[in-house]
């Protein structure tokens, strides 16, 4: 979830001069590398093909990936690829044209969601001049544009055939299901479409309609689309915990620079804040024991993102878990719990490709029962 | 004492329970039997050309031969021999300085010594100096041309080494690109010199030596007699008057080509230049495993896997980095290139037993350490029409894996690369970088020149490398069968797919700094392994100017001598403007701190 962040700001990461993130670094006091072997061992990059790949979220039964990534000639946007981890071989599940974003497999059934813009007549023009920017060497600092015409769709693999399930104007998108795969909780923007704007939220929208992002909750066919939450700033990236009692998000302040991990009961009630970084703390997911969340934050300096880990109820201080320069973000744990995948931008390049490595749940919990109580 | 015997007793025990399980379970290494005997005294580093290159030569055949690889159809064997120069010295040159009735002889070495790649030559006619001999292409958009107004056909053209010591580090930049001697020897001829002098400036190092005859393996010469001179035949040869070379030599040194200085003394010269290039033979071992389908119904029935086997001998080649004392140690070459070599016969073992749709030839190369000389031959002359090879995949260095670490180049060559090594991947489990870049100082580049699409497994550089030091007993065995495995994976994709991957040409990164151009050295040991935003060093060499200047393993070198440095080309590209002796700020970042030191480069011989 949440990729265009990650979008926009990997850039930015990767374009700024190495010294200036390394010295935050050292600001939040940092140790040497090597730390991370902690946690992860057997580092390895999954994803090779292609311009950039990311938001990789496990099948049920942990044997395969599925992915969002730029990687066909022709279409500078992402599509969705699953891959097979005992055979190497990658489908695409996606229409091929348009914008598509994160996608998730429904548990107990052939199907998988994922957002996409494909029935906007406009794609193949959307794609072209993208192409043609790039070619013309000018570089985009903010890239993604909350494309209004964002929707969800499931498509059943055994039968290829794909259904929408949103139709409202506005973004739909970063959707996930519960673990009995009844329930769909995604972000929405439609409250900025659906009503009459101020002034100022008519020019809000103009600058980054993220602002009008809340967490909405569905039935599996999209029926009963209702909303969970009402505060001003970006509320996205919602997934359920393991049980299907809660749901954790990230939330970003109104100016969209300060995010934190939340939790909340599907029905939107008994929110509460997971983290206090002061800094973007964001694509959260809880681990399948259900003790902790994996995150994102950049609290160790604003164009280095790394991995964090946090008890679910927030009572401890967080626990950094990778160390690289750069982009790591987006963790997803394996069913299992005994591997993690996530999006680093640590293979090289500008943009992210999906790592994976073997996580040592045990001593994530040893770690976090030793970490510190949070301060205030 | 006790307690060690304790320690001891308990270690026994617990070896004597797991002994049982380990013998079960343990897979003998494909790769570590080969290593061992590759690397081993008795092959005496594998030199091209000599005794122990010819065993190790023996030693592949045999192995090939084992696992019922035979000769390529219309070769009677797997040996296909190629003569190459070995090294070149000077057989006598000479030089005869006649001014009126007086003549001078010169033909000490250190005095007058044929450069490597001149013509054998008896010439004679009147000096003209030529300043610091430069040309800049005019497609450069930078003036610079040491010729201007000046005549120089059927003359004998006296130039000095290098380039303008004091100009501006834009145009000492542009300049280092073309003060290559063999760059400067053509625009002479070009300009109907009849020969070319080359001095080394009282105000450069090195001064007023003669340049010693480096290894230069191009067979042909350069078209015209060239030599460079020493102290006293320049005392009898540069202006009249009393006008000291190094009064000229300041004004050039500005970076102004227009400088006007005297002429020469009415003087004749008389250069007798004599190369003598030693030619030798070796032998690459080229033998296939047919398809066991039916030729017919793919594209281009051949897949290549090779690699060099040959290495550097006692290091009499001049690319040893040892220290002075070490240097005519074996140079073992476990990692470079023991460890290809190996892989590529337990590729031919796996695949022996496979079924194929396009025959699979192993290539092991020699010479490959004095300039691609093995895989340049087969190329030039090659046994199987290189337009029917799909892929040829190559294998230096790859014996030395650390954390998981797996690079693979010349990914650019074809689209199809980055699909099939994440496929691979899948299974094999490596932190994979791959480079697009298939300019590369390995065999592969001999293929990518010839339009054959190519790959190359490398686990990167290591302090050991090109030293006595890169021994058998330092390879990562374990991981080196994981990398074979993978890339029998990926031979088997290819070599059993429809269609042979497209060849895509890259194009050559134009910003590159030449090695000619760099006069001094750093001692630093980059990492190729690894992008960063800078230059990670993967070691240091010991003693050198980067260890006393504190820097170490790890560190990343973000900007030296004021320049930025995001990459090894740029790296490059700034030593070239570093001078011997005058320090430098270093900016490095360590741990996450950026740091300065200072480093003081030392001149490169």
């Amino acid at each position: 979830m949440t990729w265009q962040l990650r979008r926009a700001l990997a850039a930015m990461v990767l374009g700024a001069a190495v010294a200036g993130s390394l010295q935050a670094q050292v600001a939040g006091g940092l140790q040497a590398s090597g730390q991370e072997r902690d946690f992860l061992s057997r580092v390895r990059r999954l994803t090779v093909e292609g311009r950039r790949a990311g938001e990789g979220y496990w099948s049920p039964d942990g044997r395969r990936l599925v992915f969002q990534s730029e990687r066909e000639p022709g279409n500078p946007f992402y599509q969705i690829y699953a891959l097979d981890l005992t055979t190497g071989e990658t489908t695409r599940l996606s229409p091929g044209y348009g914008k598509t974003t994160c996608a998730f497999f429904r548990p107990g059934s052939d199907q998988i969601l994922f957002a996409s813009t494909h029935h906007d007549p406009r794609s193949k023009a959307l794609q072209q001049e993208e192409l043609d920017f790039r070619a013309s060497g000018q570089e985009r600092r903010y890239a993604w544009d909350y494309d209004p015409e964002f929707e969800i769709y499931v498509a059943a693999e055994k039968t290829g055939a794909l259904t929408r399930l949103t139709h409202a104007r506005g973004y739909d998108a970063e959707a996930s299901y519960s673990p009995d795969g009844q329930w769909i909780v995604f972000s929405s923007m439609r409250d900025a479409y659906s009503r009459p704007l101020t002034a100022a939220e008519q020019k809000q929208l103009e600058i980054d309609p993220s602002y009008f992002g809340e967490i909405y909750i569905m039935r599996a066919d999209g029926s009963g689309q209702t909303r969970l939450t009402h505060a001003a700033g970006y509320d996205g990236g919602p997934f359920f915990s393991p049980d299907g009692t809660r749901i954790v998000w990230r939330r970003f302040d109104e100016q969209g620079l300060i995010a934190n991990v939340w939790t909340m009961k599907p029905d939107g009630t008994d929110a509460r804040q997971v983290t206090d970084f002061e800094s973007m703390s964001w694509a959260p997911y809880i681990h399948p024991s259900g003790q902790y969340i994996l995150f994102a934050s950049n609290k160790l300096g604003f164009e280095n993102f790394e991995v964090f880990m946090v008890d679910v109820e927030g009572r401890k201080e967080p626990v950094r878990v990778t160390y690289s320069d750069g982009f790591d973000g987006l963790p997803v744990p394996s069913p299992d719990g005994a591997r993690l995948a996530w999006t680093s931008s640590r293979g090289g390049g500008r943009e992210g490709q999906i790592f994976l490595a073997e996580w040592n749940h045990r001593a994530a919990v040893d770690a976090l029962r030793r970490s510190p109580d949070r301060q205030n | 004492m006790a307690k060690h015997l304790r320690v001891v007793v308990v270690l026994a025990l617990a070896l004597a329970a797991a002994t049982p399980i380990l013998a079960q379970t343990a897979v003998a290494s494909g790769t570590r039997p080969h290593v061992e005997l590759l690397a081993s005294d008795r092959l005496e580093g594998r030199q091209a050309g000599s005794q122990g290159e010819r065993l190790a030569a023996d030693y592949v055949a045999a192995q090939l031969a084992r696992v019922g690889a035979r000769p390529v159809p219309g070769r009677p064997d797997m040996f296909a021999p190629f003569e190459f120069t070995a090294g070149s010295r000077d057989g006598g040159s000479q030089i005869v300085v006649t001014r009126g009735p007086a003549a001078k002889t010169f033909s000490a070495r250190d005095q007058v010594q044929a450069l490597s790649f001149s013509d054998d030559a008896e010439v004679s006619g009147p000096a003209v100096f030529a300043g610091y001999g430069l040309v800049v292409p005019g497609s450069q958009n930078f003036a610079y041309d040491s010729y201007a107004g000046l005549d120089v056909k059927d003359k004998i053209v006296i130039v000095l080494r290098y380039f303008p010591e004091d100009a501006d580090q834009q145009t000492r930049a542009i300049l280092a690109r073309y003060s290559d001697l063999r760059y400067k020897a053509m625009a002479a001829r070009q300009r109907g010199a009849r020969a070319m002098l080359v001095v080394t400036g009282p105000r450069s190092p090195n001064a007023g030596e003669t340049i010693p005859m480096t290894f230069d393996t191009a067979l042909a010469g350069s078209g015209i007699p060239a030599a460079s001179i020493g102290r006293e035949v320049l005392d009898n040869l540069l202006f009249p008057g009393g006008q000291a070379l190094e009064e000229v030599q300041k004004a050039l040194d500005t970076g102004n080509p227009h400088v006007t200085f005297p002429a020469l003394e009415e003087l004749n010269i008389l250069l007798k230049t004599v190369v003598v290039r030693e030619r030798q033979t070796s032998r690459n071992i080229i033998a296939y495993l047919p398809a066991t389908t039916p030729i017919g119904g793919v594209d281009k029935p051949w897949v290549a896997l090779g690699a060099h086997y040959d290495h550097l001998g006692r290091g009499s080649g001049g690319s040893s980095l040892a220290s002075a004392q070490d240097r005519s140690a074996v140079h073992y070459g476990a990692d470079d290139n023991a460890s290809g070599t190996s892989a590529v016969l337990a590729l031919a073992e796996a695949l022996a037993g496979q079924p194929r749709r396009r025959s699979i030839v192993f290539t092991l190369w020699a010479a490959e350490e004095i300039g691609l000389v093995g895989s340049a031959a087969f190329v030039a002359a090659p046994p199987i029409p290189l337009d029917q090879i799909a892929a040829y995949i190559n294998f230096d260095m790859v014996g030395r894996m650390q954390d998981n670490r797996l690079i693979v180049q010349a990914t650019g060559t074809s689209p199809v690369w980055t699909r099939l090594l994440e496929r691979v991947n899948v299974a094999a489990g490596f932190d994979l970088t791959v480079q697009a870049d298939p300019y590369l100082p390995t065999d592969s580049a001999s293929f990518n020149q010839a339009g054959v699409v190519t790959l190359n497994f490398t686990t990167g550089s290591h302090a050991d490398y090109h030293k006595p030091s890169d021994t058998a007993d330092k390879i990562n065995y374990e991981d080196l069968d994981r990398l074979v495995d993978m890339a029998e994976a990926l031979v088997r994709l290819v070599s059993d797919a429809d269609e042979a991957p497209p060849f895509t040409k890259v194009d050559q990164p134009a910003s590159r700094g030449s090695i000619a151009g760099v006069r001094v050295t750093t001692g630093t040991i980059p990492d190729y392994a690894t992008e960063v935003k800078g230059l990670l060093l993967g070691g240091v060499t010991g003693g050198g100017p980067a260890e006393r200047a504190g820097l170490m393993k790890g560190d990343v070198i973000v900007e030296i001598a004021g320049q930025t440095i995001a990459n090894i080309y740029d790296y490059t590209y700034a030593l070239e403007l570093l001078k011997a002796d005058q320090p430098v700020k270093v900016v490095y970042v360590r741990n996450g701190e950026r740091r300065e030191t200072t480093l003081t480069p030392v001149v490169r011989r």
